[in-house]
């Protein structure tokens, strides 16, 4: 066992850390949160320094790295800004699918306009109300030929205006589930944005396929295989939200410091109290538990052998100390905290959306029962 | 015992339940949106008798007790928040203190108007410097003439911008820490007084909340409360006393909102195939709610109770403060967790439970400084 980040990793984590301070402007990140934009030119800059994709192969223009090394990109990133930290690790969602399943051609079309920073995607899974529960799908690919026409609706759907395609679950009459590659370039998607409480930088929306056309070189992978690629992204998808949780609960903790350290009330600062003492010691041990289950998990991740186990309890529990973590550090704050004027305010609100990301705590207890208790134990 | 409202209050509950569901339920989704006050609800009111409950009827006042004042604060803030704080603050915070320490002509010149919803007030204690500590205030009012010079700055004001008087703690002898403090009604008209900004928040978004400024604003003497100088520490304390004691409910009131918006949301969502309200972690959930309202409600109406004989303490109304507006977080938390990407949605108002659920655990003493007071009145 080697708990320790190796010279290389450290190395990508403080070129990230240095690049978010150097560039996220606090005020440039209240502005965008509160106009609901999306960090354009932050995205750009950051693609051209590498920090996109940088666990895609070196032959799509990757550094070959693993998804470790990403969650440290965006850990470091939502540590400085948790919106734009977020928002920036949002625009390669589902590209995981690709990597693993797609072709050769597929990872060049689709993966290197995402590394240049030229292109964003999003997955279309969900149907229902909550947004992991891909069982009821009404999503239809129909084969007609060399095409598939995609009609119905997905819900919940990030970077649903700004993606330039969809990694969508359907289903086809004949083949049974798969993935296919939805461009928007292509007539039919039509966008219902949803305005949410947290994250505001990421659009947000329901989208509606109305028999839009796909090439069947757009399928991933194999047919019936879809459902196998949607809970593939959906552990990556869980491990960047870890990370966006990690930084957030550490940028949380970071303000919360620095607030403590120069307030003064009642003649002592704020750091002098033991309760507020206390506080803090419970954030920095929340964040540590939760950066090695984070960094387990994501190692996992990269040797292909993630433990669905451990990966439960990695969400549960990171899910936890960022609400908990967060919370207190608004609180340190006081009134102040509740203002929209201080970063700790849209942390608050982001880490409830971050939180989404990670599942919630019944369904992860479900998951972590069913594999301790073993299948049959819940049988009658 | 106190067990029960008695008949009496049973069908106040209702009387004001109606009048708020008609007046002021479909004012508040404009407001959240627009971040502003209805000011015209302040006349509704109080022609409805529902301002200043405490008040005499000597001023024009209904002359109810503690009890029905906190029955309007929760019935209110289960409707809104924000608006339930200006209204919260008009009875209690600004009015309080003139009632309690003002002379005659100050009741009949600000009371009366106040309780008609003519006049709208404001309580202006913290600063950008004293939030918790509240002798640690800088605000001076330094003696001219027959009156005083005020000089200073105040923030996170209810009312603020809308405020046509405002009730102001500043120190006439700030050589005495605390016991220099003196309390005077500025009004809006005063040279020197003015509204810096208005202030955006994390939640109450349809409450008012300002930073104010006083650059030698001259009051006359006789709107200092008390009649002569110090003492205003004693008359604050009262003030918080009774304000802290009104928390109870406007926690239980917007727990209430919340227990209420899941309920309804359980009861009609399925999960894989299966009614959320069959899963026995969400069965409960909802239970612990219900049993978190009860004892909040209970907490609550017995410190009006005890206040109403005149025998509530620091200790007790630090009691139930603390007790609601903790418990209150984890009925808002638990129903925006089991919503997932359903509860971020800015339609629903389980997210702005949260939010506006979130502030309680600052005003009017920290939840910290609850703890200081209530281990003070222990004796330690």
């Amino acid at each position: 066992m080697d708990f320790r980040l190796s010279d290389e990793q450290k190395d990508i984590q403080k070129a990230a850390r240095e690049f978010a301070q150097g560039e996220f402007d606090p005020d440039v990140a209240l502005e965008l949160d509160e106009n609901g934009k999306f960090p354009e030119s932050l995205w750009k800059k950051a693609a051209q320094l590498g920090f996109i994709g940088m666990h895609y192969p070196e032959e799509v223009g990757g550094q070959g790295l693993g998804l470790l090394e990403n969650l440290l990109v965006i850990e470091a990133f939502c540590r400085v800004d948790s919106g734009i930290g977020a928002a920036l690790s949002t625009v390669d969602l589902g590209s995981e699918a690709i990597l693993k399943f797609g072709s050769q051609g597929q990872k060049k079309q689709f993966l290197v306009p995402l590394i240049k920073g030229e292109k964003r995607m999003g997955v279309a899974f969900a149907e229902s109300e909550d947004g992991n529960d891909f069982s009821p799908l009404s999503a239809v690919s129909e084969r007609k030929g060399q095409e598939y026409f995609v009609r119905g609706e997905k819900r919940f759907v990030l970077n649903a205006s700004l993606a330039d395609s969809f990694l969508t679950l359907c289903k086809e009459p004949k083949e049974g589930w798969i993935t296919l590659m939805v461009e928007r370039a292509g007539d039919g998607i039509a966008v219902h944005p949803i305005e949410k409480m947290g994250l505001k930088m990421i659009s947000f929306g329901d989208l509606l396929f109305k028999d839009v056309r796909v090439p069947v070189a757009n399928r991933i992978g194999r047919e019936g295989d879809g459902m196998t690629h949607a809970l593939h992204c959906r552990q990556a998808m869980g491990l960047r939200s870890a990370a966006q949780a990690l930084g957030t609960a550490e940028g949380a903790l970071d303000m919360a410091m620095g607030h403590a350290k120069q307030r003064e009330q009642f003649g002592r600062r704020l750091s002098q109290f033991q309760a507020i003492r206390h506080k803090l010691a419970d954030m920095a041990v929340g964040i540590e538990v939760a950066r090695w289950l984070a960094y387990k998990s994501a190692t996992e991740y990269d040797q292909g052998k993630i433990d669905p186990l451990f990966f439960s309890i990695t969400q549960l529990e990171v899910g936890r100390k960022l609400v908990r973590g967060v919370d207190e550090a608004l609180q340190i704050f006081g009134g102040y905290g509740y203002m929209a004027e201080q970063a700790i305010e849209h942390y608050f609100r982001d880490a409830w959306a971050i939180g989404v990301g990670l599942g919630t705590e019944e369904e992860q207890k479900d998951a972590i029962a069913d594999i301790v208790l073993g299948p049959d134990s819940i049988k009658k | 015992m106190f067990y029960e409202l008695n008949d009496e209050q049973k069908a106040f509950r209702q009387r004001v339940r109606q009048i708020y569901e008609r007046e002021v339920s479909p004012l508040v989704e404009e407001c959240e949106r627009n971040e502003t006050f209805p000011v015209q609800l302040f006349p509704i009111l109080g022609a409805e008798h529902l301002l200043c409950l405490r008040c005499p009827k000597k001023y024009g006042g209904p002359g109810l007790d503690k009890i029905s004042e906190c029955i309007t604060v929760e019935e209110l803030n289960r409707i809104c928040v924000g608006i339930g704080a200006s209204i919260m603050v008009q009875g209690g915070l600004a009015t309080d203190p003139i009632l309690h320490f003002g002379s005659e002509d100050l009741k009949q010149k600000y009371l009366s108007p106040a309780v008609r919803g003519e006049k709208i007030g404001s309580f202006a204690l913290t600063e950008p410097n004293a939030g918790s500590d509240a002798s640690g205030i800088r605000t001076t009012a330094v003696k001219h003439g027959e009156g005083y010079r005020i000089n200073g700055s105040k923030t996170f004001i209810t009312n603020g911008t809308i405020c046509h008087f405002a009730t102001v703690a500043a120190y006439t002898d700030p050589s005495k820490r605390g016991k220099g403090i003196n309390l005077f009604v500025v009004e809006r008209e005063d040279s020197g007084f003015s509204v810096i900004k208005k202030l955006r928040k994390l939640g109450n978004h349809s409450a008012d909340t300002a930073e104010l400024a006083f650059d030698d604003c001259y009051v006359p003497k006789e709107r200092m409360l008390g009649g002569q100088e110090g003492g205003g520490l004693g008359q604050l304390e009262e003030t918080l006393k009774s304000g802290r004691l009104t928390y109870g409910a406007r926690s239980t009131g917007v727990g209430q909102a919340a227990f209420e918006a899941i309920l309804s949301y359980v009861k009609k969502t399925e999960r894989h195939g299966q009614p959320l309200s069959k899963s026995q972690a969400i069965r409960f959930i909802l239970a612990e709610m219900a049993m978190s309202l009860e004892v909040m409600r209970y907490v609550t109406y017995r410190g009006g109770w005890l206040f109403d004989q005149g025998l509530a303490t620091m200790k007790d109304a630090s009691v139930v403060k603390l007790f609601c507006s903790e418990t209150v977080q984890s009925i808002v938390q638990k129903a925006m967790t089991i919503q997932k990407n359903a509860g971020l949605m800015i339609d629903n108002p389980v997210q702005r439970f949260l939010r506006d659920g979130r502030a309680n655990k600052i005003p009017e003493g920290t939840s910290e400084v609850q703890h200081l007071v209530i281990a003070g009145g222990l004796g330690l």
